[in-house]
């Protein structure tokens, strides 16, 4: 999935969507117990370097934390 | 060797983490000392009151780990690693089955909820590599 979600032109984020859609319909029918929003996030993420993905988690980790004292 | 939910969000994996957990062979060798030096930070060993940890302001991110649930041998377990390029280096990154597999033996709260995010993740990565093998 080349055209990402924050494409700048609605006709390749609609197309985008659309092939996201039917990547997690592909993973749900080998994995019908899996939940659809964790199997779309997850896709999602892989479209982001690893890097990014880590830094995501980290800032949303940390703080959920402060929020949490 | 980058392990915990760090090691999953680096695969792809949708959960959210406070630090990143290394894993260390051996904590006595010279070169861990001297990167950490060069952040200004240091090792600080396991006492009654606290785990083994990194001190200063270049290692507040990182947590030590000294052994994983439900795991292998360092050795072992580094059969089970995904390479992750970051700059001029590789990363050694715990896979993301043996993440579930060790998240599954330490079952403590924390690790239940994320159980079933790890496992949803792990098929769909698996999707995406089969879906690229075929390409």
């Amino acid at each position: 999935m080349k055209e990402r979600a924050h494409s700048a032109n609605p006709a390749q984020a609609k197309r985008w969507a659309r092939r996201l859609t039917l990547r997690v319909k592909e993973v749900l029918a080998a994995h019908p117990h899996a939940d659809p929003d964790n199997v779309r996030h997850t896709l999602i993420l892989l479209e982001q370097p690893p890097l990014e993905r880590l830094q995501r988690s980290l800032i949303r980790g940390r703080a959920a934390a402060i929020f949490k004292k | 060797m980058v392990v915990g939910l760090s090691a999953a969000t680096l695969q792809g994996a949708p959960v959210v983490t406070q630090d990143v957990d290394l894993w260390f062979e051996d904590l006595g060798e010279l070169s861990i000392s001297r990167a950490l030096q060069e952040v200004g930070a240091a090792y600080v060993p396991p006492s009654n009151l606290n785990p083994p940890m990194l001190a200063g302001a270049g290692a507040e991110l990182f947590d030590v780990v000294l052994r994983m649930d439900g795991l292998g041998t360092f050795a072992a377990e580094l059969k089970n690693c995904v390479d992750i390029p970051l700059g001029r280096h590789h990363l050694k990154v715990l896979s993301l089955e043996r993440i579930l597999a060790s998240k599954i033996a330490a079952n403590r709260a924390k690790d239940r909820l994320t159980i079933p995010v790890l496992r949803d993740a792990l098929a769909a990565t698996q999707s995406v590599k089969r879906r690229s093998k075929r390409q």
